[in-house]
């Protein structure tokens, strides 16, 4: 198959919009080192989705008397049990914390993190706010499950999905920093001084210079802990308790009986919960690709 | 040493950071603010086959009182375990503490979070004198009664494939050790492995240790070690024990990769039936997986069950047995009065026939004397009447390990265990390393 | 994702320092906000506990000092699980950081071909981590997993049973789950390399390998600090995964920090000693911050106005 890389000729790729550089660099083509991995690695991909996929259609019963990798008798039984188990609300739910917790822990990431670097210097306090932040890249949220646990109960918020969206700001915010300063950083001191020449603020030098040229990093914090915060099962767990209240997550362990996984319907509430993030992501994979490369034009 | 409440604690932290004004007005009862009223809170294990049989018992509570109404959250066993405790440690439990006895009961006993129920039960013997008297063993701590046993006897056994054993040419399940150490080889030879287990899931092995202790020097072995005697592990019935299990190991007794096996996903149950091992030791719930998910295997009579086999020479009671003598209700000591009242008041109206009946549709047997006179009815009588037998004419039932001893030692037992039966450690090592956490 | 400036940087003009310290140190405000009530709160709260014997039950909490430090400082397993959290961390760095980025070059062309693979290698990013270790414990199972299926004996191993196989199972699921994302990362890196910086080399005569090595790794330079970044810090924390797949086992041989502060404090009930372990997380995930950006040529105080 990595015959047909090779052949190539350069110039006939260019399906896609061109971007800031007119022309590909060469070391994309004719890599034969890369075109394996790439064509191997699809397969170590594929070989657990393409199971997860088949024995999702497969009964209970029929698990573990049918070969794992081979369909047979295909069901639609576990995607309608898992439907009638309130996915969509866990669905919702789900979306509501992520964004409800992404959104604003990116914002004020950025803005700290913009403050970092431009104050850093003359600022004891900023110094100190950046340590702080240090020390919040490790901690462990098992640790600290009781006392989060505790203060929301303070703050009458049990039981509710802002519960489980405050903490996991909290708990994004240090990463986030740590990375988006580290691109604010590499902005040249020249583009700032023109901003101030120019009479900005540093609230509008943040939004019209920072902004644009952080933006791949500002799409990768956020898909990172997107997912993240889609993921997480702790804080939902310990911080919610109505079955109003649940993400994805937790319905993922509705599923497992007492003594007992449904595996088949595990996987199947695992294939609808990835499709509509799949979808969403083949939608907008050229403006996050675009995010991805964005910065100063070359 | 100074003693402090966890919450001044937590809001002397929060104090000392300056939030402490933003809308603190002391915890909240949570069973409080969901339900209206004083609702009692309770929750328990969700899923098959426990989940409706419980919801009923509360519906059925629910309609019957008007004012002492019961609350539900259901939670998968693991997640449960760990919810429950961060309700324990933030002093916001529910009103009624659903487990398993004995050492995690304890060490809810020993925090002071769940109340004796001794009295209680006094004053109500026909809710005592109905139930198993066994089943009061993991609820009594120090000889006090903390808690209310329910639902069903879960004693453990060794279940068969009969279809495995005409295969290998065997006629009868092993009557002592050093026959079933003979078969190990007849169902080798036939590529059929001896004993399924799953030996990812640690508890599995345990059950193992568990038997052949008892078989080979009585309960004492382990009641030693319970109570908190130096060295008990180190007793020669004990090494001996731990021994026999390498040999079995080495024999290429259990299934090939069995520390690769997990319980939870019943790998080690579909082994069983699938005719792929021979026998394997585990917890009468087996019963209820396999006869959902085994097909025909039970309809068409291939499996057979029989108590773990004696020791040659052994001192223990052959017809003893281990398992889960039931399982638990505790009320919470911070509940309300109401709250507890009305736990009370439901811990009175359990077991009642509706219950009994659920429970043995799923395969179990209900922890009331006599409930055998309901078994005849059912498909299943023969494996039922087996363990309401077993469980109650065992010379001893004792808990399982991992829930008797303390949280600590459990898990350090766990621990070792799962190093034995990967032959990381010898017999001595093993009971070395438990010696240290005896009485932890 | 690399910035390379273009522009050498040159001392600014010492203008106006402090006042605009201060009017930027308000936009830190919100996030410094969030994060002490929910972050450095609790942290306070572990390390208070870790003075304690709290069983994470009793409302009392018994402080017994140094006592849990002594227990956990002297406890053999805590180098055991610093060993492991490490192994974990730099054999799960070295399998991802090559692939990851050979991937990223082969999804950095504009193919439409390679646009789906880029699409299909996403689908693990958006897997719980739950999901994925129950996935890949029945594909590992020995009797009824993939080497079963195949009729393949050599996929038939103890994969969880034995303790070098156990841990390279972690590794290997940990980058199947996160290989994607990194590979993401470094095909928005590639495509701000401009084309002409190859023009160049090719022109002296560079070979495909040589300038890989000469202008592809160098230009990423800072890519591979932020994604090495991501990974190190993440693998800290990595809980689930280990939790679901081997609880740690066999024996010890996966029972990486996370893994054992969590088996003490909420399995064994040793909430001091597990406090303990936290507060060494904590530490080591600050330390390895510092460390990443003092490879990245970037001391954490300095700022770009420094030198002003």
């Amino acid at each position: 198959m990595t015959t047909a890389l090779d052949t190539r000729r350069p110039g006939q790729t260019a399906e896609v919009p061109p971007p800031p550089a007119s022309r590909r660099p060469r070391i994309l083509q004719y890599n034969f080192l890369g075109g394996l991995t790439g064509w191997i690695w699809l397969v170590v991909v594929l070989v657990p989705i393409y199971w997860i996929v088949i024995t999702s259609f497969k009964l209970q019963a029929d698990y573990y008397a049918t070969n794992p990798l081979v369909p047979s008798s295909p069901t639609l039984e576990n995607y309608r049990f898992v439907l009638e188990n309130h996915f969509v609300r866990y669905f919702f739910n789900s979306v509501i914390v992520t964004l409800g917790a992404v959104v604003p822990a990116i914002v004020v990431s950025f803005m700290a993190a913009y403050a970092i670097v431009r104050g850093s210097a003359g600022s004891r306090f900023l110094r100190s706010v950046n340590a702080i932040f240090l020390m919040g890249l490790a901690i462990p949220l098992q640790a600290v499950i009781i006392p989060v646990y505790l203060i929301i109960i303070k703050l009458q918020m049990y039981d509710t999905l802002g519960a489980i969206i405050l903490p996991s700001i909290a708990f994004a915010i240090p990463l986030s920093v740590l990375v988006l300063s580290n691109f604010v950083r590499d902005i040249p001191k020249e583009l700032f001084e023109s901003m101030r020449m120019d009479g900005a603020t540093e609230w509008g030098t943040l939004w019209r210079l920072a902004l644009p040229l952080t933006r791949p990093a500002l799409v990768t914090v956020t898909i990172y802990q997107g997912l993240q915060i889609w993921n997480g099962f702790l804080l939902p767990l310990i911080l919610t308790q109505s079955p109003e209240q649940r993400t994805l997550p937790l319905a993922l362990s509705a599923f497992q009986g007492q003594y007992n996984i449904n595996i088949p319907a595990v996987l199947a509430s695992v294939v609808l919960t990835t499709l509509p993030i799949l979808t969403l992501y083949v939608i907008g994979r050229r403006q996050l690709l675009s995010g991805l490369t964005a910065g100063f034009g070359k | 040493m100074k003693r402090r409440n966890f919450l001044s604690l937590s809001a002397g932290a929060a104090a000392a950071t300056g939030l402490a004004a933003c809308g603190s007005s002391g915890p909240a009862d949570t069973s409080k603010d969901s339900a209206g009223g004083d609702a009692a809170s309770y929750w328990f294990l969700s899923g098959p086959p426990g989940e409706p049989i419980r919801q009923g018992a509360v519906d059925r509570f629910n309609k019957a009182n008007a004012a002492n109404q019961i609350k539900v959250t259901t939670f998968q066993n693991d997640t449960y375990k760990d919810k429950l405790k961060t309700a324990l440690g933030a002093g916001q439990a529910p009103s009624m503490i659903w487990g398993w006895g004995g050492g995690g009961l304890k060490s809810y006993v020993d925090a002071g979070q769940v109340d004796d129920l001794t009295a209680w039960f006094g004053q109500n013997a026909a809710v005592k004198d109905r139930l198993f008297k066994s089943s009061f063993g993991p609820a009594t701590i120090d000889g006090k009664i903390y808690a209310m046993p329910c639902e069903t006897v879960q004693p453990i056994i060794m279940l068969y494939n009969k279809e495995a054993f005409e295969k290998a040419g065997v006629q009868n399940p092993p009557q002592s050790w050093a026959e079933l150490m003979s078969l190990v080889p007849k169902f080798n030879e036939k590529g059929i492995a001896p004993f399924s287990l799953a030996g990812q899931s640690r508890w599995t092995n345990m059950m193992w240790l568990e038997f052949l202790f008892d078989r080979i020097g009585g309960p004492e072995v382990f009641n030693a070690a319970y109570a908190g005697q130096k060295d008990a592990w180190s007793n020669p019935a004990a090494i001996d024990g731990l021994t026999k299990i390498q040999e079995l190991i080495n024999a290429k007794g259990f299934v090939k990769g069995f520390s690769s096996v997990t319980a939870d996903s019943n790998a080690d149950q579909a082994l069983l039936y699938r005719g792929k091992a021979a026998m394997m030791l585990h917890g009468s719930w087996s019963y209820g997986i396999i006869k959902a998910d085994g097909g025909n295997f039970i309809k068409d009579g291939k499996l057979g069950f029989f108590n773990f086999p004696a020791v040659d020479g052994g001192k223990g009671d052959p017809t003893n047995t281990v398992g889960n003598a039931g399982q638990y209700l505790s009320i919470y000591s911070k509940a309300s009065e109401h709250q507890k009242e009305t736990a009370k008041k439901f811990f009175a109206s359990l077991l009642d026939d509706t219950e009994q009946q659920g429970w043995i549709e799923s395969g179990g047997v209900p922890i009331i004397q006599g409930s055998n006179s309901k078994l005849a009815a059912s498909p299943d009588k023969d494996f039922l009447n087996a363990i309401y037998d077993i469980a109650s004419k065992a010379g001893n039932f004792a808990q399982s390990w991992d829930q008797a001893l303390s949280p600590t030692a459990a898990e350090a037992l766990l621990d070792n265990i799962s190093k034995l039966f990967q032959l990381q450690i010898s017999p001595k090592q093993f009971a070395d390393n438990m010696n240290q956490v005896i009485g932890k | 994702m690399t910035i390379a400036p273009p522009v050498v940087r040159t001392a600014p003009p010492a203008a106006s320092r402090g006042a605009r310290s201060v009017s930027v140190s308000w936009m830190a405000w919100p996030a410094l906000f969030a994060f002490t009530v929910f972050g450095i709160v609790p942290l306070f709260g572990v390390l208070v506990l870790s003075f304690s014997s709290w069983n994470g039950l009793s409302p009392n909490i018994p402080f017994t000092g140094l006592d849990s430090w002594r227990s956990v400082l002297n406890d053999p397993d805590l180098p055991h699980a610093l060993w492991v959290t490490f192994l974990i961390m730099a054999l799960s760095w070295l399998a991802q950081t090559p692939i990851s980025i050979l991937l990223g070059v082969f999804i950095a062309s504009h193919q439409r071909y390679r646009n789906w693979l880029a699409v299909l290698y996403f689908v693990p990013l958006l897997l719980s981590q739950a999901a994925i270790a129950i996935t890949y414990k029945a594909l590992l199972d020995p009797n009824f997993g993939l080497g079963a299926g195949l009729g393949w004996g050599f996929l038939q191993q103890d994969w969880l049973g034995e303790s070098k196989l156990a841990v390279g199972v972690v590794i290997f699921v940990v980058s199947w789950q996160w290989i994607p994302f990194h590979s993401l990362i470094y095909q928005g890196g590639i495509r701000q390399i401009p084309a002409s910086m190859y023009e160049a080399a090719e022109i002296d005569g560079a070979g495909r390998v040589r300038k890989f090595f000469s202008i592809t790794l160098p230009q990423l330079k800072y890519t591979i600090i932020t994604s090495s970044t991501l990974m190190v810090v993440g693998s800290l924390t990595f809980f689930d995964l280990i939790y679901v797949l081997t609880a740690g086992g066999p024996g010890d041989a996966t029972r990486a920090l996370a893994v054992d502060m969590y088996q003490r404090g909420f399995k064994a009930n040793l909430m001091g000693p597990a406090s303990v372990i936290a507060v060494i997380l904590v530490l080591v995930g600050l330390g390895l911050a510092l460390l990443l950006r003092r490879l990245g040529g970037r001391d954490a105080a300095e700022s770009q106005l420094e030198g002003a």
